[in-house]
């Protein structure tokens, strides 16, 4: 599903990642790893083509990402569902309209949304919150909020840039949960963490980086 | 309510004195383009009326006979410079003179049309033409004596009063178009300059819509909607505002200015006058918003990029 082929980066004279390939096949669920600054948010960047490699290919689904206009950007976006860290929920809509902004992006059929968004809150536990603002939830509600946004467009990759790095671990192990289940339905599942615990707790594939390059797959 | 409108409709709501200077400012500039619209209406219907007045009178010998009368209106109109000849009989002189003194009718008792001369009125196609004419028809005949209809404001002839109209309509029509444009040029940068506020406040919200696969034109569409509400919201204040004021004086015009069809008398017109500014002013309203709008988001989405 994801290829990099001999992918490099710098940003100056920083070397963000140095001839990276790996491969990720559809369904898997692999941890990027290592520690801040060795490039596992620019592997996440460069899958959402948020910024182009020096040199190298990347592919989704044996396209060249790198290759595509900038007008079809937003249709390889639609494919995937994406996590931060920092939540990036609207803070002026509620939990339910967050989530409705996904599918409204996706020009998903809006008689479709109430029941799309209505299932997707029942899987991340957010029923009874959706008119609640984002002011007015934790940190575990707000990521809950961005993982309903990346899934209900039904997406084939999951994207999670450090979905749990806000978070104790009590509710990191909610999200992960959450994220095993959707794993479990045959989602591709990419997720950037430098969480020791959890990466040995879950037991998937890992791809470590050192410094920009590949150190473990 | 689609998510566009609602997303409009709330960052209104979020940000009232915003949306009411750039209604406001829409509004005063709509205001003041209906009631320039409407002077140049008025000035180029009286104008248009004193152009269609006879501008030549030619007043006829009481000796003059049928034949040569006819001759002579014949001749008038196979003139290629004269336009609209008529022969107007003494009995019409006296029901003209009677309808001017219809105040004292004393006066109208106390003529009989045979004090009256005939006469055969006529326009020339051009006023440059009308001293040549004038002198020509003084030479015929049967011709007493040649005068020029309005005596208007101490103007001796027709065509001062038609210059001096031409100089008054010019003048509204160039003065209030620059006004216009200028109030609407002011328009334009105040929407340009709400929009991109509005750009500004939603920077962190248009980046997370972009990551999540909004195209351009998602995230530009409630932005545009917003311009287009405070276009139409501003179009149609200013002009139910000056709609108000040409309704509420529009009898003491009518009344002042008499024959001078300087609004239309027939409500129905008066409506449909007023319908078609609506109708232009809101292309332009549009115009405004759309322009004001994409030139706003395209420079914000750049400096976002």
């Amino acid at each position: 599903m994801i290829s990099f082929k001999n992918v490099t980066k710098n940003f100056g004279s920083i070397n963000a990642l140095d001839n990276v390939s790996f491969e990720i096949k559809p369904g898997e669920f692999v941890f990027l790893t290592g520690p801040s600054g060795a490039g596992k948010t620019t592997i996440l960047k460069m899958i959402l083509r948020d910024i182009l490699p020096d040199t190298g290919k990347v592919l989704f689904d044996n396209n060249d990402i790198t290759e595509i206009a900038d007008r079809d950007v937003p249709f390889l976006r639609q494919q995937m569902g994406i996590v931060f860290q920092d939540f990036k929920v609207l803070s002026e809509r509620t939990v339910a309209e967050n989530v409705e902004v996904a599918l409204a992006v996706s020009n998903a059929p809006q008689e479709d949304w109430a029941k799309r968004v209505s299932h997707v809150l029942k899987l991340v536990g957010l029923s009874t919150r959706s008119k609640l603002f984002p002011s007015q939830l934790s940190g575990g509600e707000l990521q809950r909020v961005s993982l309903a946004r990346a899934l209900v467009i039904n997406p084939k990759l999951i994207l999670a840039d450090e979905p749990t790095g806000n978070l104790d671990w009590k509710t990191a192990e909610g999200i992960m949960e959450l994220l095993e289940k959707i794993n479990k339905e045959g989602k591709t599942i990419i997720m950037a963490t430098h969480h020791e615990g959890i990466i040995k707790h879950a037991k998937h594939r890992v791809v470590e980086l050192v410094d920009g390059k590949v150190t473990k797959q | 309510m689609s998510i566009h409108t609602k997303t409009a409709t709330d960052a209104i709501k979020r940000s009232p004195f915003q949306a009411i200077s750039a209604i406001f400012v829409l509004a005063l500039t709509f205001f003041v383009a209906t009631t320039v619209a409407i002077l140049v209406y008025a000035s180029n219907k009286s104008l248009s009326y004193f152009e269609t007045r006879p501008q030549i009178i030619a007043f006829l010998k009481n000796d003059s006979t049928n034949e040569t009368v006819s001759a002579l209106q014949n001749k008038l109109i196979s003139d290629p410079r004269l336009k609209d000849v008529k022969y107007v009989a003494k009995e019409e002189a006296l029901e003209i003179y009677k309808k001017a003194t219809e105040d004292n009718p004393l006066l109208a008792e106390l003529v009989s049309p045979s004090i009256f001369p005939a006469s055969l009125e006529f326009s020339v196609t051009d006023l440059k033409l009308a001293e040549n004419v004038i002198n020509e028809i003084k030479n015929e005949a049967i011709v007493e004596q040649v005068g020029f209809t309005a005596n208007i404001g101490g103007e001796k002839s027709l065509g001062d009063v038609v210059g001096r109209l031409k100089t008054i309509s010019s003048y509204v029509r160039i003065g209030g178009i620059v006004f216009v444009i200028a109030l609407g040029v002011t328009s334009f940068l105040v929407l340009l300059v709400i929009v991109s506020m509005r750009m500004a406040s939603r920077k962190g919200e248009i980046e997370i819509l972009s990551l999540i696969g909004a195209t351009p034109a998602f995230v530009r569409s409630p932005i545009i909607i917003e311009g287009i509400i405070y276009s139409l919201v501003g179009v149609l204040t200013g002009w139910v505002v000056s709609f108000i004021l040409w309704l509420y004086v529009s009898p003491s015009i009518l009344s002042y200015f008499g024959q001078i069809p300087v609004l239309p008398k027939d409500p129905i017109q008066f409506f449909l006058l007023f319908a078609i500014i609506l109708g232009v002013e809101l292309v332009a309203g549009l115009i405004i918003a759309l322009t004001g709008s994409l030139i706003a988001v395209k420079r914000s989405l750049k400096k976002t990029r």
